[in-house]
């Protein structure tokens, strides 16, 4: 009973708490945001534009039907599996204990910089930690073959919606959750071991202040199929739908690109950054013969684990003795992202 | 926060409901919820006694307990020892005595209870918190001769005063509590409850037994009546209309005072996230009710293992308990060291008074967190060797052992900032093994708030 209960508690709290993506306020600004572009920028009129955002063709696809489904079997898995996990309190409070052991960190240092400072740097610190951290861990996914045979499951959506964004295999939500907890934990025992007292968070709605920008600005068009681009000079900073999209396509030149989440930065500083181009004519997923079958359960939680596990038995030596994999050996497992 | 409130607000609307004719019949029933009285349920028993409750030995502990307090400060051993172990005079209550608007009914011990002691029901086992392998009235002892001739020794940083109190509240009332009488005295075969728990008694084993536990929480008979922060005024003497349950103008101390562990209870619940005295007063009254339900008859099995699952409630609140205060008395140590760093000459007294105050509390609270029914084990090793055998001194030495001629060894073991670190790590300690919620004086409470106001970390989302 209890736990029927909280499930349906967790896929509410997804719609209704401004900290989560898809959050019933940014999904209605994505519409606007969608319709604007189509009637502004693609010269389409307001019938014409609602047709095309509300395509029945790509919201029951098989791709994003089986997108609910993951999205629902997730939040149960999740529920089962997060009372276990490490949390960034945890974290925290061990890198607090280790900088209070190394003597010439000072406790306090910079305790006396003006409040308003100390959270604007926050603020801002947390935003791009956590940022740079899906950068570096989205580029594991894809060069580790044993990641990447869990991430193929988000790659192998053929539609893209504001729900692919659920579209993870059960394990990689384990990474990203460890990398989460990394990240702010980082953060956190920083700030507070050095800024002492006055360490806050700027939000919007409870959302940090930049997680609500991104949000706002259209985030949930990443996983969409209205491909809005920005100005180039914007996209070296910031990853515009239209470059995300790019990153599922199929198309050889895409392979490996536009690993970023809300920043363009890291793409461009670690030379992974490509501009997007008239996505119209992306097709999408792993661009195998058989794309239109990866969508069964089977594809999405089982096969994932065997392949994983598959690399590792075969590589075990080689891993733990740093020694380089051999490009043949792994590539059958990268299908269409070959190194 | 948001997720927890939706789910409170629910159920909270699911149990009006259809709990809410129920909850209306009950309204107003207030004496249900007073400890006492309870009949007479023994078979064959033709005395005039009609009121089974009786636990005016452990109020006269308590009582004892108090005044021991006072007189710790007086250095006069022969004083504090008629108090520990007893005495064949009739001795005056030191404490807690009348004051302005605050009358209590009685004066002196044997007005409560006579022949009682503390020392008798102070726990043998070996102290490992203190140095030398010594048992519970040991370590009291030893405290009590050194307060005679230096009550607070700066020269150590000990304040017996702190010492002796907390960690008799543990060694002789939560340990009795917890360890003999919720404990061996609740076994099927042990003070039956179809026999009197002693010749003549009109109170059966189990109905005493339970009554004694109970009169060791300290909690007055009628403090479910009361709020958390009324019983805190209670034991404050600061609120008579509470206290005085029967209107007759006195407290009386044998059921409207507020003791020891319940009185700690109500402070950290008067802060709203905790119910510890309320949670484990009531476990308390359900329990005696059961017990009376059986009427006179040997508990059946049935009924003894819900009467075990109220047991286990007392248990573990009154840990936490403990643990809470071994928790805050850590964050005040830890702020007293970090006061000490730059204290002015001028403020220095008075500064070090409040450290050898506030170590004195964690240490006695940290020992009566090892003595109670089961062993902490590992968390007790790290414990002791966090807390240490005497607060560090601004010299970074501390006490490290005690000589032959009962003379403390001081030494450097480590730097003032391992010092301030292991009070941090005591509290992450008492929150990891007892998930204790007060949480006062939490110096780790900055990363836990900035923790919950981004949100929770768990993420199944490719962004
Ligand atoms: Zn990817």
């Amino acid at each position: 009973m209890e736990i029927f209960f909280d499930i349906f508690q967790n896929l509410v709290d997804q719609f209704t708490n401004p900290k989560k993506r898809v959050f019933i306020l940014y999904l209605f600004i994505s519409i606007l945001i969608a319709a604007g572009w189509l009637i502004l920028h693609k010269k389409k009129s307001l019938k014409e534009s609602i047709k095309f955002i509300f395509n029945p063709k790509v919201f029951f696809s098989k791709s994003a039907t089986s997108d609910y489904k993951v999205f629902f079997i997730n939040q149960v898995i999740m529920l089962l599996i997060s009372p276990h996990l490490l949390t960034q309190i945890t974290i925290a409070t061990a890198l607090y204990f280790f900088f209070f052991e190394i003597s010439f960190l000072d406790m306090g240092l910079f305790a006396t910089t003006p409040k308003y400072v100390i959270i604007s740097l926050f603020t801002l610190t947390h935003f791009i930690v956590d940022d740079f951290s899906k950068y570096i861990v989205h580029r594991w996914m894809h060069r580790w073959p044993f990641l990447w045979a869990l991430h193929k499951v988000h790659h192998s959506a053929t539609n893209l919606t504001p729900m692919t964004v659920f579209r993870t295999h059960p394990l990689e939500g384990l990474v990203f959750t460890l990398r989460s907890a990394f990240a702010q934990g980082l953060t956190i025992s920083t700030f507070v071991y050095f800024f002492a007292g006055g360490v806050d968070l700027y939000t919007v709605l409870g959302a940090n202040l930049f997680v609500f920008l991104f949000n706002v600005f259209g985030s949930n068009l990443r996983h969409s199929h209205i491909g809005i681009r920005y100005w180039r000079w914007l996209e070296y900073i910031l990853i515009s739908p239209a470059q995300h999209h790019l990153h599922h396509s199929v198309a050889k030149e895409h392979y490996n690109k536009n690993y970023g989440a809300a920043l363009a930065i890291w793409d461009w500083v670690f030379g992974s950054l490509h501009h997007s181009e008239d996505t119209e004519t992306l097709t999408l997923g792993l661009g195998t013969n058989d794309d239109q079958k990866k969508h069964s359960l089977k594809e999405l939680y089982l096969i994932p684990f065997v392949e994983s596990f598959k690399f590792l038995k075969r590589n075990f030596k080689s891993i733990f003795l740093f020694k380089k994999i051999k490009k043949n050996k792994s590539e059958i497992y990268y299908e269409k992202f070959p190194q | 926060m948001k997720k927890s409130n939706l789910k409170t607000k629910l159920l909270a609307s699911i149990t009006c409901l259809s709990f809410g004719f129920t909850g209306l019949a009950n309204a107003g029933a207030h004496s249900e919820d007073v400890y006492g009285p309870f009949p007479v349920t023994l078979k064959g028993y033709s005395g005039d006694c009609t009121n089974t409750v009786s636990y005016s030995g452990q109020i006269a502990r308590h009582v004892q307990h108090d005044s021991l307090k006072y007189l710790s400060t007086k250095g006069d051993y022969d004083e504090m020892n008629a108090y520990y172990s007893g005495s064949d005079k009739n001795k005056q209550i030191w404490a807690p005595a009348s004051k302005e608007g605050f009358p209590i009914k009685q004066i002196l011990l044997n007005d409560i209870s006579s022949g009682k002691n503390l020392s008798g029901k102070t726990y043998k086992g070996t102290i490992t918190a203190w140095p030398n392998n010594m048992t519970g009235p040991e370590v009291i002892d030893f405290w009590m001769s050194k307060a005679e001739s230096n009550p607070k020794d700066v020269s150590v940083g000990l304040n017996y005063q702190q010492l002796i109190s907390k960690f008799i509240m543990g060694a002789v009332f939560y340990n009795q509590a917890v360890d003999n009488y919720l404990d061996e005295k609740m076994e099927a075969d042990t003070k039956p409850n179809d026999k009197p728990y002693k010749d003549g008694a009109c109170y059966t084993g189990k109905e005493h037994s339970w009554d004694e536990a109970f009169g060791y929480w300290g909690a007055a008979a009628h403090s479910l009546l009361l709020s958390a922060e009324q019983n805190y005024n209670v034991a404050k003497k600061k609120d008579l209309a509470s206290a005085d349950f029967n209107s007759d103008g006195v407290v009386d101390l044998k059921s409207e005072y507020v003791f020891a562990h319940a009185y700690y209870a109500s402070s950290f619940d008067k802060g709203g996230k905790t119910s510890y005295l309320e949670d484990i007063t009531r476990a308390f009254l359900n329990g005696r009710k059961l017990i009376t339900s059986a009427n006179g008859e040997k508990l059946t099995d049935a009924k003894r293992s819900e009467l075990m699952g109220y047991v286990s409630i007392i248990s573990d609140n009154w840990e936490k308990v403990i643990a809470e205060s071994v928790f805050k008395y850590a964050g005040s140590t830890y702020k007293s060291l970090v006061a000490l760093e730059d204290v002015t000459n001028a403020d220095l007294p008075k500064e070090f008074d409040k450290y050898m105050k506030y170590w004195g509390e964690l240490k006695g609270f940290s020992m009566a967190l090892q003595v109670g029914k089961d062993n902490i084990g590992e968390t007790g090793t790290k414990l002791n060797r966090m807390v240490g055998f005497g607060p560090m001194l601004l010299d970074e030495t501390q006490i490290v052992g005690i000589d032959v001629n009962g003379n403390y060894v001081m030494d450097k073991i480590y730097s003032m900032n391992d010092a301030k670190l292991h009070m941090l790590k005591i509290q992450k300690l008492m929150i990891d093994q007892f998930g204790i919620e007060a949480r006062a004086n939490d110096m780790l409470s900055d990363m836990a708030d900035l923790a919950s106001k981004i949100g929770t970390s768990e993420s199944a989302e490719n962004d």
